[in-house]
């Protein structure tokens, strides 16, 4: 009983000191659904998560710009990332949500189909964008390994940038 | 003496901040010598310092700031490569305004501080081929100290007790003696100073050890010269003054007034605009308050406690509002702060310049967003010099040109538009736009070409031109061409426009543009299918009512006839690219837009009311999309779209006419249902149990279900087009939108004018009942029910084939 206790207790510093050892190496981030995909971004560039409501239409945009609406009385661009993405438009659900994001001065809403979870994720295994996408112009900042599955992390400065 | 202090105290702020921007621009040009915009900057601070405190006769300080100008100037026009030998010159003359300005401000007076060497070295640098004098005359003590010309007079002069010696031709090593020499004496100086005081009884701590250390640090032949800390705001910074007057000039300050510290708070827009949205936030709780209020009350009339819940909710949104009046006021002021200092500047320079010139002001009242009037000042003030200067003739000319030998200044502000304009007349000699091409082509501001094909109003633009003058000499008034550089930069700021108007001989009129940044306005609110967007008033002449027949298509547009002309159309839809899918009526509603001379009628479907809006920016990421001003957020918390009439006047000449009458909604298309799922119905519930139990009694009919948790939800379901329903079963109470509200919308669309809706709720009243009717509902099916009868009910509606039971 008591060999297994230690065993217990040893797990846990373990656990404990490589925890706090990579502290520094640790991204956190917050991953969402668009589509199939699972995309995350930083967790420090979101202003606030939100269930969906009204906005307003805005003329002259292209189609992934849904409109403007009213956040606290801060109008806001709303911006749908399935259809900024070339997925055909879907209708909202439950699920749906507003992340709110912020670079800087600039804030912006994007609908995203499905929030997943708070990402903690070691900085060596976060890899480059693939090749193909290089360069300044990609919006993919790199690919996070996890044990499952692979989460491209976006950049945030990139989507709040005007291309149209 | 008060309007003075009132000039003085804003021209101490505003020197505080240029020269407090200076320090990081200099330090990024040292970095970076070939930048032109931050030499164009950093001369531009140099030059409004030189003009402000000329006006308020501070000769020291205009003394100083006009030889850095002059540096500075050379270096503008690529004569001069700032090396970090000038640049140590030029931040040591920088630490001197800066000392002058802490001078000012505790003194009202500039006197005190020696600026001669540093005017020296720097007439060096101009006069010389970019090097710098050495840096041993820096310990010269040019015993000028300049008089205060203002307020009280210094009565002592300080004189020096040495000749002027030569210091030029002086060689190193004697130099260095005459160095040594004075520092002896300096730190003699000092020493007997401090041994007076200490006799006289005075405290160690009373004696300001700043100012010793200051004016030793100048003197100290360092061979480089430091750029010397500003001197702490004590008294008298002294420069080389004699032990003896000392004294009684160390009283001196405290006899005179200082520059009174205004009863204000200067707070970052940031705060305020942050104020501002809270209480947005704050009047749309108050609003959704009063609602509840009036649920409360239609649920538990003749409870006592409803009066006591009135009376704090009437006195909410009493506070509300008028918190919300308070916080933007505050932000508002009259532009007359700005124009009050003019008729003083007026008249020191018609003094200066030998002429006569009278300035008439008009509609001071005009009330500006604080940001707006801060900004406008300076343009203003180099607007109206440039009047003086080079618009109103000498009085001999004016004469003989059949004028009156006083010229006129002409400042109005008013509100025009969307915009407050702040016109400049004059009646002086015009501008000459032959002339302004030659010194534009003189100074290679233009090409040949360009001015061959230059219309007169981008002639006139050249003035605004960095480095454009058209006088003869540089004055301390003029003429070094950025006065109205700095007019531009400002007023594109601001996303203003400006507009020049001038006749040869006659006069020059100038008007800026400034959007009401923040400003609130009177707006009319129009309706176009399910959109809302808001007119400013002040361009709205009128509006009819008229029925579509009146419109008639001349070459391909739409016009119709307004009394006796002929008003060109454009639907807002058109403009917007609003999808027609509701119903169009007979009728439509024209809003018979003027801007200047020019008009033009906007067809709408709806007139929804005049409001009160406050403007908000789009932001970064949407702006500059044509015919939109910016957006307002509405009572119940919804963004609405201000449109931008001078843009959708010019808009409105591409767009093509569309015919009204060709909706675009189609008759809704009944597919021949071949099985029970083909049959669509929407059960919208916000409990989720009451869906359930829905969904239990309908579910064996096998039929399509969809369910929505709100109105909301259910409307922008419909909207999407996705289903084609065949029934609806609406819940009454629900969140966000209730289920009348949902009803009412829903018949709003031709396609939708035959859904049926079927009620389902708790709510038995027969008022209840009658408002459903009212907004359309056909069935009413209350709860509790069973599943048979909400199953027959539904199976009435939909036609349901019998076949399929």
């Amino acid at each position: 009983m008591s060999e297994k206790l230690k065993q217990i207790i040893n797990q846990q510093s373990d656990q404990q000191n490589s925890d706090l050892t990579q502290l520094d190496d640790i991204v956190q981030l917050v991953g969402f659904v668009i589509g199939e995909e699972e995309y995350a971004i930083p967790i420090l560039s979101i202003q606030e998560i939100i269930k969906p409501f009204t906005w307003t239409r805005v003329p002259q945009v292209p189609p992934y710009v849904l409109g403007v609406f009213n956040l606290r009385g801060a109008v806001i661009p709303l911006i749908d990332l399935r259809l900024k993405f070339g997925l055909p438009s879907k209708n909202q659900s439950d699920e749906t949500r507003f992340i709110v994001m912020r670079h800087g001065d600039d804030v912006a809403g994007f609908v995203i189909d499905r929030l997943t979870m708070a990402i903690r994720i070691k900085k060596t295994d976060i890899g480059p964008a693939p090749d193909t996408v290089n360069g300044d112009e990609t919006i993919i900042d790199g690919v996070g390994k996890q044990q499952d599955k692979i989460i491209t992390i976006l950049k945030v400065h990139k989507l709040l940038e005007r291309d149209f | 003496m008060d309007e003075f202090q009132e000039i003085l105290q804003d021209f101490l702020v505003e020197s505080f901040e240029l020269v407090e921007k200076l320090d990081e621009d200099l330090v990024e040009l040292e970095n970076n010598p070939e930048d032109l915009e931050l030499l164009n900057g950093i001369f531009r601070v140099a030059h409004t310092v030189k003009g402000a405190s000329s006006f308020l006769n501070f000769d020291v300080l205009t003394h100083l700031t006009h030889h850095m100008e002059d540096v500075l100037n050379k270096a503008r026009h690529g004569d001069l490569i700032i090396t970090p030998d000038i640049m140590d010159v030029i931040l040591e003359s920088i630490d001197l305004m800066k000392a002058l300005l802490e001078t000012i401000r505790d003194t009202s007076a500039d006197a005190g501080i020696d600026v001669a060497a540093c005017v020296s070295r720097l007439d060096k640098i101009t006069g010389g081929d970019g090097e710098v004098a050495t840096p041993e005359v820096v310990a010269a003590p040019e015993p000028v100290v300049e008089e205060p010309v203002i307020e009280e007079v210094m009565t002592e002069e300080a004189t020096s007790e040495e000749d002027e010696i030569d210091y030029d031709n002086m060689s190193p090593d004697d130099l260095e003696a005459e160095i040594e020499k004075l520092l002896q004496q300096r730190q003699e100086e000092d020493r007997i100073k401090r041994e007076a005081k200490i006799a006289a009884g005075e405290e160690v701590l009373a004696a300001p050890p700043e100012p010793t250390e200051a004016s030793s640090t100048e003197e100290t032949p360092v061979p480089k010269a430091e750029p010397t800390p500003a001197p702490a705001p004590t008294p008298p910074p002294s420069a080389p003054v004699v032990p003896k007057k000392e004294e009684p000039k160390a009283a001196a300050p405290a006899k005179r007034t200082p520059a009174a510290v205004e009863q204000t708070i200067r707070v970052d827009v940031k705060r305020l605009d942050h104020l501002m949205n809270l209480i947005g936030e704050l009047v749309l709780a108050k609003n959704r308050l009063i609602k509840i209020n009036d649920d409360v009350e239609e649920r538990y009339e003749g409870e006592e406690f409803l009066e006591e819940l009135n009376q704090v909710v009437s006195i909410v949104s009493l506070v509300t509002t008028d918190l919300q009046i308070a916080v933007m006021k505050t932000r508002m002021l009259p532009i007359g702060k700005v124009f009050n200092k003019f008729p003083r500047m007026i008249r020191d320079l018609s003094r200066e310049l030998d002429k006569k010139i009278d300035l008439v002001l008009d509609g001071e009242d005009t009330e500006l967003d604080k940001s707006i009037v801060e900004e406008i000042g300076d343009p203003l003030v180099h607007i109206i010099r440039n009047s003086c200067d080079h618009g109103i003739e000498v009085p001999a000319d004016r004469l003989a040109s059949g004028k009156n030998e006083t010229g006129t200044i002409g400042l109005k502000a008013y509100n025009e538009g969307n915009q407050i304009v702040i016109q400049i007349d004059d009646d002086g000699k015009g501008l000459d736009t032959d002339m302004l091409k030659n010194k534009s082509l003189e100074k290679g501001i233009i090409t040949e070409k360009e001015a061959d094909s230059m219309s007169e109003k981008e002639a006139f633009g050249l003035i605004f031109k960095p480095g454009f003058s058209t006088a003869a000499a540089v004055t301390s008034v003029s003429g070094r061409g950025v006065g109205m550089d700095v007019v531009k930069t400002n007023i594109e700021k601001l996303n203003g426009m400006i507009d020049i108007d001038s006749e040869l001989g006659v006069g020059t009129s100038m008007k800026l543009k400034i959007p009401l940044t923040l400003a609130i306005i009177q707006a009319l609110l129009v309706g176009v299918q399910e959109e809302h967007y808001a007119i400013p008033l002040a361009s709205v002449l009128e509006t009819v009512r008229i029925s579509k027949d009146e419109i008639y298509t001349v070459e391909g547009r739409s016009v119709m006839r307004l009394r006796d002309e002929v008003l060109s159309l454009v639907h807002i839809g058109d403009i917007f690219e609003v999808e027609r899918i509701l119903d169009s009526s007979e009728h439509a509603y024209v809003v018979v837009l003027g801007l200047g001379t020019s008009k033009l009628g906007l067809i709408v479907d709806t007139l929804v009311g005049q409001e009160e809006i406050v403007i908000k920016s789009l932001g970064d990421y949407l702006k500059g999309i044509e015919g939109v001003a910016g957006a307002t957020i509405r009572g119940d918390g919804g963004v609405t779209l201000i449109v931008d009439v001078v843009a959708l006047m010019s808009m409105a000449r591409d767009v093509k006419a569309t015919p009204m009458n060709e909706a675009s909604a189609s008759a809704q298309i009944t597919l021949e249902k071949s099985k029970p799922s083909d049959y669509k119905v929407m059960i919208v519930d916000d409990s989720k149990t009451d869906r359930t139990i829905m969904r239990k009694a309908l579910e064996p009919m096998g039929i399509t279900l969809v369910e929505a948790s709100d109105g909301q939800e259910a409307l922008n379901i419909l909207k999407s087009g996705e289903h084609n329903f065949d029934a609806m079963l609406v819940d009454i109470e629900m969140p966000r939108m209730d289920g009348y509200t949902l009803a009412t919308e829903i018949k709003k669309y031709n396609k939708y004018k035959n859904l049926p809706l079927i009620a389902v709720t708790s709510r038995t009243g027969k008022s209840d009942r009658m408002r459903g009717v009212e907004s359309g509902m056909v069935e009413y099916i209350t709860k509790p029910y069973s599943a048979d009868y909400l199953s027959s009910v539904v199976q009435r509606n939909v036609n349901f084939k019998a076949e399929f039971l």
